[in-house]
């Protein structure tokens, strides 16, 4: 099994090996922008307020960050065969789902540069910055959640991108069909909110989407 | 003799033009079985169901003694396909591709993988993508043979290969079954091809199966007669009547029988009718009679 994984492991690098370099060099790189500038020793109160301002701005990249590694590792790890028509993954001696497993665990492996190049940039951030009083790095933090957002991204879009045709219209068929329910529900006056309920669902602790949101702090109080 | 593909009463459905149905089809041990149909009969279908890649309706597909798509991920294991379609990553190099293959193949067979690269001439740094149609036909057919399968299945290919690249592929083959003694199920619409090769054939068309015999049992069984005052009814014959129509002037009839042996002339004596020639078909010939037979409402077999 570790001869396949690794087999499988060489042939997505080579599929999505721009997609890993530009990605961890983007994670690396977003800590040690966001303290840029942090590094003088004579900030005060109202330097704090600007510092924590311009870290919380430079956060929103990590979640876009995450859902576009997520989304294109999902990708370049089903495109090859979807070309071929999944005739050669189908026709290999072993059980399909060990395969999807190969798939996902080898994109899974490949994630794991952008991963630690946000913990290992964000540390150097950090040790490099000095920080006025009463604020503090979480660097580790900061990577365990960027993690956690990038494998979340990665196994939604993986399941989406492994389905056939079929699978993307019925998704996109629940979609159109929350829509059509939710404007005959407002031309009829009945209070029905479901944006907001998928919202709630999705999106808020504990919803599998809740850790994009919120703010996400290098450094904070 | 066993089996090596055996299907009982097969069917399947794709959309609601094409199905097949009823089939059973049995390819012994050993034998280079020709797979012969016009486009479209459902060959390729019946293939990617043996392999699992499609689930029957009903009835039974077994395949090195054990069932399908039950067992795919260990008959697989022992089966080598060449699909009608190169189906491999365009963007991975000869090398890359023959790595990633050895990786899931236990009885794979790196010398005889660096001997079929020199013998087809193959470049390892070349991407897939970039190979001529037949270097593709080539690798495929390699990677085919160096996992040492019990049974090879091959989908068409040749099909729309210079002579050369055909001889090589196929000298290849001959070679590997008479080393291994493996079986090799191949699909064509290439008759003459099949027929230098192929010991045992089958015909199928509109999904349904026409015959299946051994190769010169349907070669030497299917003959053009010409005959001369037979009735129009004739009843219980010992051969199979496959077309009978008038000749060009004379009076006579032009015969395609199956089933045919020597000794039956006497069968229209019976019938005060007489034989006056009978004509040897090659395979093509008789296949394009089985064909017509078929369409006009004959039952096959």
């Amino acid at each position: 099994m570790i001869a396949r994984f690794r087999a499988v492991l060489n042939s997505q690098w080579k599929w999505s090996r721009l997609i890993v370099v530009l990605g961890t060099v983007a994670a690396f790189a977003i800590p040690l922008v966001s303290l840029q500038g942090a590094a003088r020793a004579d900030r005060g109160a109202l330097q704090a307020q600007e510092l924590l301002r311009a870290v919380q701005s430079w956060g929103t990249l990590y979640p876009l960050l995450a859902t576009a590694l997520g989304l294109l590792m999902a990708i370049a790890a089903w495109a090859p065969d979807h070309r071929g028509r999944h005739i050669h993954a189908l026709t290999l001696p072993l059980e399909r789902w060990r395969y999807v497993l190969l798939r996902f665990g080898a994109g899974g492996v490949l994630l794991a540069a952008p991963i630690a190049a946000v913990l290992i940039g964000s540390s150097l951030a950090v040790l490099t910055a000095t920080l006025p009083p009463g604020l503090q790095g979480y660097p580790i933090a900061l990577a365990v959640r960027f993690a956690f957002a990038v494998f979340v991204a990665y196994a939604v879009f993986f399941a989406v991108s492994a389905g056939t045709a079929r699978t993307a219209g019925i998704i996109l068929g629940v979609i159109a069909a929350v829509i059509l329910v939710q404007v005959v529900a407002g031309m009829a006056n009945i209070d029905l909110n479901l944006f907001g309920a998928a919202q709630t669902v999705l999106l808020q602790g504990p919803g599998p989407l809740a850790v994009f949101t919120g703010r996400w702090m290098l450094v904070d109080v | 003799m066993s089996d090596t593909i055996q299907i009982e009463r097969l069917h399947y459905r794709a959309g609601k033009n094409f199905e097949i149905k009823e089939l059973d089809l049995h390819v012994p041990s050993g034998s280079i079985y020709g797979f012969l149909g016009p486009n479209g009969s459902g060959k390729t279908t019946t293939i990617r169901l043996v392999l699992g890649l499609l689930r029957p309706l009903s009835g039974r597909i077994t395949v090195l003694g054990l069932p399908m798509p039950e067992q795919h991920a260990r008959v697989l294991g022992r089966v080598g396909y060449v699909p009608e379609q190169p189906h491999l990553d365009s963007t991975l190099t000869v090398r890359e591709l023959i790595d990633f293959q050895a990786a899931f193949y236990p009885t794979w067979d790196r010398v005889r993988a660096e001997e079929l690269v020199q013998r087809f001439e193959l470049d390892g740094g070349s991407l897939f993508g970039r190979l001529s149609k037949g270097q593709k036909a080539k690798l495929m057919i390699l990677l085919a043979l160096a996992q040492r399968g019990d049974l090879l299945v091959l989908d068409e290919p040749t099909d729309g290969l210079d002579p050369v690249v055909r001889r090589d592929i196929l000298s290849a083959l001959l070679t590997y079954v008479s080393e291994r003694g493996a079986t090799i199920f191949i699909s064509s619409h290439l008759v003459h091809e099949l027929e230098r090769v192929c010991d045992w054939v089958a015909v199928m068309d509109n999904g349904r199966l026409i015959t299946e015999a051994p190769m010169e049992k349907l070669k030497q069984g299917t003959k053009r007669l010409v005959v001369f005052g037979a009735p129009a009814e004739i009843v219980n014959p010992p051969f199979r009547v496959l077309t009978r129509e008038s000749a060009n002037g004379g009076g006579g009839e032009n015969w395609v029988v199956g089933n045919w042996e020597p000794a039956m002339t006497s069968y229209f004596e019976g019938v005060g009718a007489s034989v006056r020639d009978v004509i040897d078909l090659d395979l093509e010939d008789g296949f394009v009679e089985l064909l017509r037979s078929f369409r006009k409402g004959g039952t096959g077999r």
